[in-house]
């Protein structure tokens, strides 16, 4: 954009639109707010009412200021990855705006430009659980810290079968037929492909 | 408030109740039974994707597509509500609902994936499912319910010091939707006083998450048990026997987590339909599902006494 003044004293040029993080945000499958981003006047509610705000350098009052000034290097800051999803932010802002949604609508940029393999490798057994299972329970490379930490829950986790029979609950696990039904959705929706891709990458 | 069914109800199974706590399952249909509450369980209903999403592995879309075809279930088995044990199902398949209504341009994506599939009859129409109509959690049925559960309470859990912990995604998410108010959030309160008991009410940190921050449990632990510990230390100060839970990830979160960060927390974690099913008399072992957890129940819970 160009603006003169008619004596030619000075000129501003901004090279790119600062509203485009913004809208891509706005127009993203997952965001409920529609204006509510714009209306952001940065009291500063969501940092002051946010666990990991009191806890680690994370700020969502800043987050949403960086998202209204263009600046895309908040798509690699690494502050964002400590969010807890628990919408303490989206249910008290005064203008309706949601924190939590832009911060996932963020990463989900962020993976979708391949910048976030290393935060998604430890989390990618829940998409082999729901290939195989079609349940996306807690993935197995975690069992052996979770053992360590939490004694006596491996010894659980053995008798699970038996603890299900003995409260009347059926199989752990939808049918087989519902299991490849589900996979084949996943397939054609995209989601291996993007799976595969940050496998792909690690190898 | 909105209107709540009885009957027509797909209880929604939750993948961290059915491998960490199944005696949730086994308690809501005893409680549900005890209140004449009509309800199916279906064994071709898969996962929420909850855990995953929220661990930004599954993204929106592909979220809503398996949401999709899980409500085209509704239609399969002639029921109209969906139910759900966990604050994540609730919240997940209230916005994959949302979203499949409002956005066309979406449903339409979907409509053609399940098309490219051979799986027409998972189409999903607008208004198939209602967010609020038709989608609930336990709770919210439990309060409807809540003059009558009296009657069927078998034991005075009163002399026990009771504190509730009311899931976010169950009360912050849909806020407009939650039962008993989201700021001070009431409804598991209210639902433990039907059951002649009394709460500690309102205690520093009640309305913080439990710090499970689902991806930061495991990739960023201290951080995780940082915020736990908020709360874990602030029920330890008000002696708390039993703290009342609405989702299994946030049980998880206190009863698996509790002795790690503090081992002098003596606290028990339930769910609120354990925690009713107890009341109403109910087995520990073939229906509350005490072996599956850390904090041993019978630790708290010995030689109860009948109302008289």
């Amino acid at each position: 954009m160009k603006n003169s003044k008619s004596n030619n004293t000075y000129e501003i040029k901004i090279e790119d639109s600062p509203l485009s993080l913004a809208e891509d945000i706005i127009n993203d499958i997952k965001f409920s707010k529609e204006k509510g981003l714009l209306k952001c006047v940065q009291c500063g509610m969501c940092t002051s009412t946010c666990p990991a705000a009191q806890h680690s350098n994370y700020n969502p009052r800043d987050m949403i200021e960086r998202v209204l000034e263009g600046d895309k290097t908040i798509l690699e800051d690494d502050d964002i990855w400590n969010c807890f999803y628990c919408y303490t932010c989206h249910s008290i802002c005064p203008v309706g705006n949601s924190a939590c949604e832009i911060n996932q609508i963020l990463k989900q940029i962020s993976i979708s430009e391949g910048k976030a393999d290393e935060k998604l490798k430890p989390f990618l057994g829940f998409a082999d659980s729901y290939y195989s299972m079609a349940i996306g329970a807690i993935p197995s490379n975690f069992f052996e810290e979770i053992s360590e930490d939490v004694p006596g829950w491996w010894d659980f986790r053995m008798k699970l079968e038996d603890i299900r029979e003995e409260l009347g609950l059926g199989t752990i696990s939808p049918p087989q037929e519902v299991v490849d039904e589900v996979s084949t959705l996943l397939d054609k929706c995209g989601f291996k492909k993007c799976i595969d891709k940050i496998r792909e990458a690690d190898e | 408030m909105k209107q709540i069914p009885d009957k027509d109800i797909i209880i929604f199974k939750s993948c961290l109740i059915t491998v960490e706590y199944p005696g949730i399952e086994s308690s809501t249909k005893y409680v549900f039974d005890k209140l004449g509450i009509e309800y199916k369980i279906l064994e071709d209903q898969t996962c929420c994707t909850g855990l995953g999403h929220y661990s930004d592995v599954f993204d929106q879309f592909t979220t809503s597509v398996l949401g999709a075809r899980n409500f085209s279930l509704a239609k399969k088995y002639n029921q109209k509500h969906f139910v759900m044990m966990c604050a994540t199902c609730y919240a997940i398949n209230k916005k994959v609902a949302n979203i499949l209504n409002n956005k066309s341009e979406v449903r339409e994506d979907i409509n053609e994936i399940f098309k490219e599939s051979n799986l027409e009859h998972l189409t999903y129409e607008k208004g198939d499912i209602d967010s609020t109509k038709n989608l609930f959690h336990v709770v919210d049925i439990l309060y409807k319910k809540k003059d009558e559960l009296s009657k069927h309470i078998k034991y005075d859990l009163s002399d026990f010091k009771i504190a509730t912990h009311h899931g976010c995604h169950y009360c912050k998410v849909h806020y407009d939707d939650t039962i008993g108010g989201y700021r001070n959030p009431q409804i598991l309160d209210e639902l433990v006083e039907a059951c002649g008991c009394e709460t500690i009410g309102f205690y520093d940190f009640k309305r913080t998450t439990c710090g499970s921050g689902f991806r930061q449990r495991y990739a960023n632990k201290d951080l995780s048990m940082d915020v736990t510990k908020d709360k874990l230390q602030s029920l330890k100060e008000d002696n708390v026997d039993i703290l009342v839970h609405l989702c299994p990830n946030c049980h998880v979160q206190f009863d698996r987590y509790q002795n790690y960060i503090d081992d002098d927390c003596k606290t028990i974690h339930l769910n609120i339909a354990q925690f009713i099913a107890i009341a109403m008399g109910a087995d520990f072992n073939k229906v509350i599902g005490a072996k599956a957890h850390t904090v041993p129940i019978e630790s708290i819970l010995t030689d109860l006494k009948e109302v008289e």
